[in-house]
């Protein structure tokens, strides 16, 4: 198998004074004082291989050269390091509607955009319909696009970009517009891609998403590649090292701590502490904690929420049925999930430690604990569902 | 070589963006593509008017109409290749396409605006002529061979204009004053028969003036349309007819060099 995309030491750095001397007077005045330039790297020392087929994940925080590093590829930014080799078609859906003009219709600039992504005329007059029909817009294809809402207009320009049937597909984050209807058609074509044997370069913050579609995922980081491997251990060191620096992190943490969370433990069944878990395995989690006081009848509650906010399951010592009369100063609470039904992604661990009434909140960690589950199973999902088949005989 | 095949390749893209400009050009006014025609004739009936009035001498309307059409398309190349990468900044950051063709589809949409007033100004000629009671000169068949050439000449403006532009913004204000400078240099309302007393007296400074490549194309147009102007052959004219094609090499090849940095600049 060859490779459809190959960096070696990949590099791109701009002027650190932001658009460089844009203006003759400052370019001479430059000259003159031969002030030294500052550059700044946004991507540096990156190699790489993505083999044909395969779909790769790109992830870090904002600012880490993550579009950078698409545009290397698709050709609109030059390396100042480095080369960078592709092989076949590469169609971006960095630009959606980019070629759109305000004042043409959106039939106009389906055409005009086709031919700046460089798919031929006939193709596009061929399924012109389809692409109305997929972007949902066949009562205003006559009107000039600058009446159209930008979800429209993202729209009308991912059914021209997809039509173009390339080899090399680069997406980046374009799938957060539109409504959650046109999102799933979105991911949709890019399975119909993946099915095609096509490679795909895939920009998102949405992890779950990453996690899903990618065969590999490269971590980025300071415009360097940090991690480079399967999606979850990437996706975990990415959470626990980076997340929080961009504030993309939503965590939260309150209470009156009279009782504390001191130290959280996460550990797979042969007692090592871990962040990654394999499916219908058993998960525990060792809460350390130290009441200041004698506290009566307290509950300890958990709950779990998947990378994309989708909240799973959350349960306490209450609903268990598993009272505790007081506790006082330091202990340690076992909370273990076994089988482990979830089957795979990245997850986020929430631990309270609350009153029997719920009147008080002693202490609440809000999506404090990452963790990660890999499928070790053949079927497929987020969750596991007991599930049996059987056959009854005709009558 | 490459360049042409190029062209022939992406003609879909060609001439798609040459009707997104003429099609955007237009949109919205009243009048419409009649305006590419009626901003020349205006201007040439003001300069015909106020010519005599203040020179107290014409120039045959004519050569007049013929000056201003030819001007106002490259007065349009320079203006729209200018801003052919700034304004589609948007396109030229996200998508990869051969940069060239945005310079190119300008100065194309302007040749097409140009033929299409070309038919009008040869109506109003040909109704002058039958005035006069003078004839069309026989060179008129060489007229495409002048489009030619003042086209290509259009076009390495329009790319060495368009990179520049990029990299320092002062561009579009210097060409403006530089524009109308350049109008007062050139044979517009006037003809040659203006500069030939002038090079009685100061001989080098007639030849220079023959270095304008716009000297010698409108004087072209007007020798190859009209019977009694005839092309002022010399070294200098001969020489300066060769300086477009050079700029067009180096027009093309500073555009190439420059075009590596256009998303960053932009």
């Amino acid at each position: 198998m060859t490779n459809a995309i190959e960096a070696k030491n990949l590099g791109k750095r701009y002027l650190m004074k932001g658009l460089g001397p844009q203006t003759l007077f400052a370019t001479m005045t430059n000259a003159l004082r031969r002030k030294k330039k500052e550059y700044f790297w946004a991507l540096r020392d990156v190699s790489f291989a993505v083999p044909k087929g395969k779909t790769v994940g790109v992830i870090g925080p904002n600012g880490s050269g993550k579009s950078s590093l698409l545009g290397l590829v698709a050709k609109t930014i030059t390396p100042s390091a480095g080369t960078v080799r592709t092989e076949g078609r590469i169609s971006s859906l960095l630009e959606l509607g980019a070629g759109f003009h305000p004042d043409l219709t959106g039939r106009e600039n389906v055409f005009l955009n086709a031919a700046i992504l460089g798919i031929p005329h006939e193709d596009i007059r061929r399924r012109f319909d389809h692409i109305v029909d997929f972007a949902g817009l066949h009562e205003f294809i006559d009107m000039p696009v600058k009446h159209y809402s930008s979800g429209m207009y993202v729209r009308l320009g991912f059914a021209v970009a997809v039509e173009m049937n390339p080899d090399i597909l680069l997406v980046d984050e374009v799938l957060a517009v539109g409504d959650i209807a046109f999102q799933l058609k979105c991911l949709d074509r890019i399975r119909d891609f993946q099915k095609k044997g096509k490679t795909l370069l895939f920009v998102s913050h949405a992890l779950q998403t990453v996690e899903e579609f990618c065969d590999d995922v490269f971590l980025v980081h300071h415009g360097r590649m940090v991690a480079n491997g399967e999606p979850p251990d990437v996706i975990l060191q990415y959470i626990r090292s980076y997340m929080g620096e961009g504030g993309y992190l939503y965590t939260q943490e309150f209470g009156t701590r009279d009782a504390e969370i001191l130290e959280v433990v996460m550990k797979n069944e042969k007692e090592e502490e871990t962040g990654s878990f394999e499916s219908n395995r058993p998960l525990h989690v060792d809460i350390r904690y130290r009441a200041k006081k004698r506290l009566k009848k307290p509950v300890f509650g958990f709950s779990i929420k998947t990378g994309n906010g989708y909240y799973v399951f959350g349960s306490n010592t209450q609903i268990e049925h598993c009272p505790i009369d007081a506790i006082e100063g330091e202990g340690v609470m076992r909370l273990t999930l076994n089988p482990l039904t979830l089957m795979q992604g990245n997850f986020f661990l929430s631990l309270s430690i609350h009153s029997w009434d719920h009147a008080e909140q002693y202490h609440r960690r809000e999506d404090w604990y990452p963790f990660v589950v890999k499928n070790t199973t053949e079927a497929e999902g987020v969750f596991h569902l007991d599930s049996s088949w059987k056959l009854k005989k005709d009558g | 070589m490459n360049v042409v095949r190029l062209f022939i390749e992406r003609r879909e893209l060609v001439l798609n963006l040459i009707s997104r400009e003429l099609k955007s050009r237009y949109k919205g006014s009243m009048l419409g593509f009649l305006w590419s025609i009626l901003t020349p004739l205006f201007m040439a009936f003001i300069y015909v008017f106020f010519l005599r009035l203040l020179a107290g001498r014409g120039v045959p309307t004519e050569e007049i109409i013929i000056g201003v059409f030819a001007w106002q398309f490259t007065a349009m190349c320079v203006n729209g290749g200018m801003s052919s990468i700034t304004g589609n900044a948007n396109l030229v950051k996200k998508v990869f396409f051969p940069r060239v063709v945005l310079p190119a589809s300008v100065t194309f949409a302007y040749l097409v605006n140009f033929l299409l007033s070309l038919i009008v100004q040869f109506a109003i000629i040909t109704v002058l002529m039958r005035l006069d009671g003078s004839m069309f000169s026989p060179y008129v068949i060489a007229l495409p061979a002048v489009i030619l050439y003042h086209t290509l000449f259009n076009l390495s403006l329009a790319m060495l204009l368009a990179s520049a532009n990029v990299y320092f913004r002062d561009t579009q204000h210097l060409v403006g004053v530089l524009l109308s400078a350049w109008f007062f240099a050139s044979p517009v309302m006037y003809n040659l028969s203006f500069v030939e007393r002038a090079a009685a007296k100061w001989p080098l400074l007639a030849n220079l003036y023959m270095l304008n490549p716009m000297a010698l194309i409108i004087t072209a147009y007007r020798s190859m349309i009209l019977r009694d102007v005839s092309f002022p052959w010399t070294v200098y004219s001969a020489c300066a007819l060769l300086f477009p094609l050079v700029l067009l090499v180096i027009g093309y090849k500073t555009f190439q060099r420059a075009q590596r940095n256009f998303s960053d600049m932009l």
